[in-house]
């Protein structure tokens, strides 16, 4: 037997899914009813001040490594030629010497970050490495500037937990583009402004110890520079909200 | 139509209340960070960005890599905590319940790895001397979409497998993280011996549709050509090979001795400290642990009781204090009334025999029957007088005849220097109760049960001169178990009693026999179990651990007295410092002090 659905039927579904997709935030009176903003949803809270626990890749992190010291990483050819040719003493003189300290490089260095909320929509990240200045752009991608920066482009976005807003805990997820040429390590290993960078924070307490970890899994995608399609590693950062911050500048060594 | 509504509700109602995400699948590893060390391993001397403590840090420079060619080492996998780290890919598979089709465990599986469950059921913890294992014991639970897993009951392991120890009280705490087809894994290791903040690591896995993990046999064949009971290590102060990374890679020594200032860049940050949990209290009275089959031990009593409980009635190794006997009969009551001997054993019918007799009632179980000691200290011998009243042996013939009382009590079975002591016979000791007395010796090298006792042989086998002069191992050939009374401890640093027999090399030859007795069952775990004196069950990875520990200690101290330093200046130079956070104590009835003592007076020179 067929059945179809009649109208009134239709009409019952569509206000139950219309119920359902509502708003979880009630719009305040006398404005328009929207989606509350990002700030208001937030599944996780990365605000305050983070510090890079250094406890993998420490001889190219911690140390500027020597030139065409290359190990751990998958790149093209074209790749190998441009670190093996670096010379910082020239980046200086360019004034390219903040090239280690771009969105697809800085957040490998060591040293403090810290996240707090621009407006409603936008996270900014500073880091101590560089004195730099990341901003995490919710919803529609903004306009390209004219001239790519270091830190490039940066469009967030929450993963919820479940994929459903309401469930209380997630993560956040950036995805970055527009970046100035840079260096993935200091010594010189390229990433090109075709580069595109798509990074997930996640926030986890370990009640052992209750530590709270900020963990970063970053993937760059380079065509030019990269013999993978995705070139992943991964970061953990400790709360350290009471402890001082001291930026330092770009070095090109 | 109202169906329809109900029926999208219940939908909507029968989501999980907390996320479940799916991380079963092959995940190919991403070697991009520690590419070095994780293929093909990290150099010698590197111990950079690692937390570790000096302990760690001394036995890491008196590690020798040869020692991974002793047998006990051959087909060690990568324990819990390292094993991400490993060069291998990983299988997570799930077991699903059928009924609520809840997903209540992950399985991960490596190159080189034993099952490694991770249970989501809710179900609890082993006790804390249950046997420790490559994997621990995994529980989990979801905070949103990240799988939190808690693993305790680890084997002794390495934070790098360049010497760096990671000890068994260590526990890890992981976060799996799924980022679309990527896997990030962060694991903290926190060990109250080797490391001074926690260590956390991330790794990074992709999904492969195409990977498999092959099989990984491994056999162990003799690989180098050494003396018996030869540890490979270096004397402290004597690893021509500290240097060679700093120098290799340009990076200052200091730092690479590791260590907590080298994982933060800038210092180390304060540390609030935290409220911990107050230590579970040891559960009072008599704890029973399942060891294998009709196999159990029973702690609290001052030392371990192993016994064997079944058809024709109890055998314990020891009896533990005189205080707590009454707690250990009612235990062994206890485990005496959880057998089922309604049915008869398999084949029992015959001409003779009835196969149908009355089952609604069950038959009284048998009596303790034999007490066996594995020396003659009173927290393993203090229960003989009453387990002996409270039991009985079966006699008959000639000796019923000729003897009264020989069916009185259970029989005590011990090494003669035992009973010599125990009634006074060798000066300076105390004679004990008639009834505590053994009643059956040996004086070679053992003697077995003339008969299979609950379905298995049992064979005592003398250890001369180790523990004391009267040491006993018990090996239940059919349950593959054996009570190590004193010679093997979990609890602390071999207790040698120089005036009653004991040396230090006894020790280690015992340690050594237990190793040649035991087979494991796979990649060094399982297999035949051990139940020291004192302390958790073991296996034979975790009796080789402890004989490389006392053997490495035995050197050092030889070597010191045979340049002529005097027990001060050996205790001076600290010859146990890197495991004292192990095994030391600074009170107590055994503490360091004695036992380097000890070591140093019957080593020899």
């Amino acid at each position: 037997m067929n059945r179809t659905f009649a109208p009134s039927h239709l009409r019952t579904l569509a206000l139950l899914a219309a119920l359902l997709v509502q708003p979880a935030v009630a719009a305040p009176q006398g404005r328009p009813a929207g989606p509350p903003p990002p700030r208001a949803v937030a599944p996780v809270d990365l605000t305050g001040t983070w510090l890079s626990v250094v406890t993998e890749d420490w001889r190219w992190r911690m140390v500027t490594p020597p030139k065409g010291d290359l190990a751990s990483l998958p790149l093209t050819d074209a790749a190998r030629k441009v670190a093996d040719a670096w010379d910082p003493a020239r980046d200086t003189a360019a004034g390219e010497q903040c090239r280690a300290y771009g969105a697809a490089g800085v957040m490998r260095l060591p040293g403090r970050v810290r996240f707090s909320w621009q407006n409603d929509t936008a996270i900014r990240l500073e880091t101590e490495a560089g004195t730099q200045t990341r901003l995490l752009q919710f919803g529609r991608r903004a306009a390209a500037p004219a001239r790519p920066g270091w830190q490039g482009v940066s469009v967030a976005d929450w993963q919820f937990a479940g994929g459903r807003r309401g469930g209380g805990t997630g993560s956040l997820r950036v995805v970055t583009t527009n970046m100035r040429p840079g260096y993935l390590r200091k010594n010189g290993v390229p990433y090109s402004a075709e580069a595109q960078l798509t990074e997930y924070f996640n926030v986890v307490t370990d009640a052992t110890s209750n530590d709270t970890w900020l963990i970063v899994t970053t993937m760059v995608e380079d065509p030019q520079y990269l013999s993978v399609p995705r070139f992943v590693t991964s970061s953990q950062f400790k709360k350290v909200d009471a402890s001082p911050w001291n930026p330092t500048p770009c070095m090109a060594e | 139509m109202k169906k329809l509504i109900v029926a999208a509700a219940l939908l909507l109602a029968s989501t999980p209340a907390h996320a479940q995400v799916d991380f079963s699948g092959e995940w190919a590893p991403r070697f991009w960070e520690d590419q070095p060390e994780r293929v093909p391993g990290p150099e010698l001397g590197d111990f950079l960005g690692i937390p570790i403590s000096d302990a760690a840090r001394l036995r890491a420079e008196a590690w020798d890599a040869s020692i991974q060619t002793l047998p006990e080492w051959q087909c060690r996998p990568h324990s819990a905590d390292y094993i991400w780290r490993g060069p291998s890919n990983l299988r997570i598979t799930k077991e699903v319940d059928p009924v609520s089709r809840e997903t209540t465990a992950f399985h991960a599986e490596w190159l080189r790895s034993v099952d490694r469950a991770i249970y989501l059921d809710g179900r609890p913890r082993p006790p804390a001397d249950a046997l420790h294992t490559w994997s621990g014991f995994s529980t989990a639970r979801w905070i949103g979409d990240i799988l939190e897993v808690t693993v305790t009951h680890l084997k002794e392991g390495y934070l790098r497998r360049n010497g760096l120890p990671r000890s068994d009280r260590a526990t890890l705490k992981e976060y799996w993280i799924r980022n679309g087809n990527y896997l990030t894994v962060t694991a903290i290791v926190h060990d109250p011996v080797y490391l001074t903040e926690p260590f956390i690591r991330t790794t990074d896995y992709e999904l492969d549709l195409h990977q498999r993990v092959p099989p990984y046999p491994c056999a162990v064949v003799q690989e180098v050509e050494r003396e018996k009971g030869q540890i490979p290590h270096f004397l402290p102060g004597a690893n021509p090979y500290m240097t060679e990374f700093a120098t290799k890679h340009k990076i200052p020594v200091a730092s690479t001795r590791g260590g907590a200032t080298t994982m933060y860049p800038g210092g180390v940050p304060p540390r609030t400290a935290v409220a911990q949990p107050p230590a579970p209290a040891s559960p009072s009275g008599i704890q029973v642990l399942p060891v294998r089959g009709n196999i159990f031990v029973l702690q609290g009593a001052g030392a371990n009781i192993t016994a064997s409980v079944g058809r024709d009635g109890v055998l314990v190794v020891d009896t533990g204090l005189a205080q707590a006997s009454d707690a250990v009969i009612a235990a062994l009551r206890q485990l005496q009334g959880q057998l089922d001997l309604r049915a008869p054993p398999q084949g029992f019918a015959a001409e003779t025999r009835s196969s149908v007799a009355d089952r609604h009632i069950e038959p009284p179980a048998k009596p303790i029957r034999y007490i066996v000691n594995t020396h003659m200290h009173p927290d393993h011998t203090g229960g003989n007088e009453k387990l002996r009243q409270a039991g009985r042996t079966y006699t008959g013939g000639n000796v019923a005849g000729t003897i009264e009382d020989a069916g009185e009590g259970a029989a005590i079975l011990s090494h003669e220097n035992v009973m010599l002591r125990m009634t006074g016979q060798i000066a300076g000791e105390q004679t004990s109760p008639s009834d505590a007395v053994p009643t059956d010796t040996f004086y070679g090298e053992g003697m077995k049960l003339s008969h299979f006792f609950n379905g298995e042989g049992v064979q005592l086998m003398h250890q001369p001169a180790a523990h004391s002069d009267g040491d006993t191992l018990v090996y239940f050939r059919g349950s593959d178990v054996i009570a190590a009374g004193d010679i093997y401890l979990t609890t602390s640093y071999p207790l040698i009693d120089a005036k009653r027999g004991g040396t230090i090399d006894g020790v280690i030859a015992g340690l050594n026999r237990i190793l040649d007795t035991v087979i494991p069952e796979f990649r060094s775990e399982g297999g035949t179990l051990v139940i020291p004196g004192h302390g958790r069950i073991s296996d034979s990875a975790d009796v080789a651990y402890y004989r490389d520990m006392v053997t490495i200690i035995r050197d050092r101290i030889a070597a010191m007295a045979q340049k002529g330093m005097t027990l001060e200046q050996v205790r001076a130079a600290k010859p146990t410092a890197d495991y004292d956070g192990r095994y030391g104590a600074t009170t107590g009835v055994w503490t360091t002090d004695m036992f380097i003592e000890a070591v140093y007076a019957t080593v020899e020179r």
